[in-house]
């Protein structure tokens, strides 16, 4: 599988179609695996994937540095070719500027390299074999907890989950959908966010931010992978996946790359029955 | 008074206050975030204020009282992180917030049998059982006791209060010779720190840095790492006054505004010119100006880097350049 993928980058970077490959190598920690960006065909022997490539690449997709080389082809795991599909949808990345070098593991561990290739094999693929694994029973169990706890023990919960918070934002930058220039928690003028890691400024960052990614978080899981302190990043992300699920027929983030977003349009069509 | 411990009581092992010994775990190779917390924490009050029509009337101008606090188990690689941070917050002001906890705080320190893939004190001139920063450092010995060494006056005299606590050791218990193994051989960080000195502008910078996502991961859990931002928190009311607080909060160097100007303009408005700052900071500026790296090898940053910036690779490319360039002077 790898020598195939090694292979298809090799190929992208020779014909020219691909300017770069964002994919994955071995770090020097054994065992893990970091992000490589490369250039040039010869490297993509240092191309690596396996159940440690945890990075959702598409996060870079954003980055000047990186859309300064030009056409950009990622590894992708189906949570980052969602991701991808958001940022094309919000207008953030041309659809024609990204090429997918799609991969997935099975529930075996066994490492796969797509056949799909194009947007739209990848979204047909999406839609009829990957449903959102954030959704999925198992992961909601967590959430059915935590919904069944009285209003008071709920808030104590996060309150003590968040006291641990440093404000270090490896979640956000992590995070492909955190993606303005300009954060609103580093607005000062006028400051919406208290920066101070306290209860009050954390509980507002931390709330905020998930509240931004209502209906565009994928899942990933990056953002609770990275966070220094062990927050559960991903029950607050799940959870709010879940209502959007259920308020919003059925919607969940990334599996379409074209169309009306759910949050950002208006149509005074809109239902306003919840207005009394 | 407080004792504060590594405990084990979530996914991470922390430092927190106990009252009871074995609430202790001193099993893991280190705690996650570093002990400045105790010294320097995420987030401070300095003063308050309040509102009189146009008066502005200062209160709580003195740091108030520290609780004293023993420090046990922490790793030689977070005490070696006093002495620097001391040096730094006595330089051109004394800033009584540190130096008040520090007067006020006792540190016992465990020396290390064991590593992980991520400690390198070693690379830096340091070891598992340093002693800089430690009152009293504890080395495990070969039946489960610990040889105290007391390492400064304040150590000594711990001792001295306790005696009926210690007995006269016959032999000084050595460290494993297994941990020595394992850890990497050191650097030569003034040949680190030649090439840094030559190399501000140079295309290592953009490569090192491409990966890198600018978080406050290696900053906040570093132990050396030290830099703070002034906030205002107005908007609160007192005996009818509008009223607030100056806070000192932990900043990073790694974040885009950390150098934003108020006229807009950036000195580092880029990923590569703040990763290099990191490394100039740590192994050349601070070097020059207070004789000793700002780094104790702990692997914090390597350990918590999302992204697996490991910045002994880019100490080895750099070390290993100034190697080549050196040669081809002397050739």
């Amino acid at each position: 599988m790898i020598d195939q993928l090694r292979q298809r980058a090799r190929e992208l970077l020779t014909t020219g179609e691909a300017a770069c490959i964002i994919g994955y190598a071995d770090a020097s920690v054994p065992g893990k695996a970091t992000p490589i960006v490369i250039t040039r065909a010869e490297d993509a022997d240092r191309l690596v994937f396996h159940a440690a490539c945890c990075n959702n690449l598409a996060a870079y997709l954003t980055r000047p540095e990186i859309r300064k080389l030009g056409t950009v082809a990622m590894v992708a795991k189906p949570a980052d070719v969602r991701a991808a599909f958001v940022l094309m949808q919000e207008n953030q990345v041309r659809p024609d500027d990204v090429k997918f070098i799609a991969v997935d593991v099975t529930p075996a561990g066994e490492c796969t390299l797509l056949a799909q290739r194009t947007r739209e094999e990848l979204l047909d693929y999406l839609v009829k074999n990957v449903p959102p694994a954030e959704l999925a029973d198992d992961a909601l169990k967590d959430v059915a907890a935590l919904e069944e706890q009285k209003d008071g023990e709920r808030w104590h919960y996060w309150q003590q989950q968040f006291s641990r918070c440093i404000r270090c934002y490896a979640c956000r930058q992590v995070c492909p959908l955190c993606y303005c220039s300009r954060c609103v928690a580093d607005k000062n003028r006028p400051q919406w966010i208290e920066t101070s890691a306290h209860g009050r400024g954390n509980l507002a960052w931390n709330i905020t931010r998930a509240f931004h990614l209502a209906g565009r978080c994928v899942g990933c899981g990056e953002c609770e992978r990275a966070c220094p302190a062990g927050i559960p990043l991903m029950k607050l992300n799940r959870k709010l996946a879940k209502d959007v699920r259920d308020s919003f027929g059925g919607h969940a983030a990334g599996y379409a790359f074209s169309g009306e977003q759910l949050f950002a349009g208006y149509s005074p069509s809109d239902p306003n029955d919840f207005f009394e | 008074m407080r004792v504060v411990a590594p405990v084990s009581r979530t996914a991470f092992t922390e430092f927190a206050e106990i009252v009871a010994l074995d609430e202790a775990d001193f099993s893991q190779v280190n705690t996650r975030s570093s002990i400045k917390q105790f010294l320097f924490p995420a987030t401070e009050p300095i003063l308050s204020y309040s509102l009189e029509q146009s008066n502005v009337k200062l209160e709580c101008e003195e740091p108030p009282e520290p609780r004293k606090t023993v420090i046990i188990g922490s790793r030689p690689c977070d005490a070696a992180s006093l002495p620097i941070l001391d040096k730094l917050f006595s330089w051109d002001c004394e800033d009584r917030f540190y130096l008040n906890r520090r007067s006020a705080t006792v540190v016992i320190s465990i020396a290390c049998t064991d590593c992980d893939d991520c400690c390198f004190c070693t690379a830096i001139g340091l070891g598992p059982d340093s002693k800089q920063g430690s009152d009293l450092l504890l080395v495990p010995g070969e039946s489960g006791c610990y040889n105290a060494e007391p390492c400064t006056e304040r150590g000594a005299e711990l001792v001295k209060q306790h005696e009926k606590l210690f007995t006269q050791s016959a032999a000084p218990a050595s460290v494993c010779k297994a941990v020595l193994e394992k850890l990497p051989k050191p650097l030569n960080l003034d040949r680190i720190a030649n090439w840094l000195r030559g190399h501000f502008y140079d295309d290592f910078w953009q490569a090192a840095s491409l990966k890198c996502v600018g978080c406050g991961c290696c900053t906040f859990l570093c132990p050396t790492c030290h830099c703070f931002d002034i906030t205002d928190e107005h908007g609160r009311y007192r005996d009818g006054r509008r009223a607030g607080l100056r806070r000192k909060n932990w900043d990073s160097c790694q974040f885009a505004q950390f150098t934003l100007h108020a006229s807009g303009h950036n000195p580092r408005p880029d990923r590569a010119s703040r990763w290099r700052q990191r490394m100039m900071h740590k192994f050349l500026y601070y070097p020059e100006r207070f004789g000793s790296r700002l780094c104790t090898g702990c692997g914090r940053c390597v350990r918590s880097c999302p992204v697996q910036m490991d910045i002994r690779d880019q100490l080895k490319a750099i070390e290993s350049a100034q190697a080549d360039d050196d040669q081809h002077l002397q050739a």
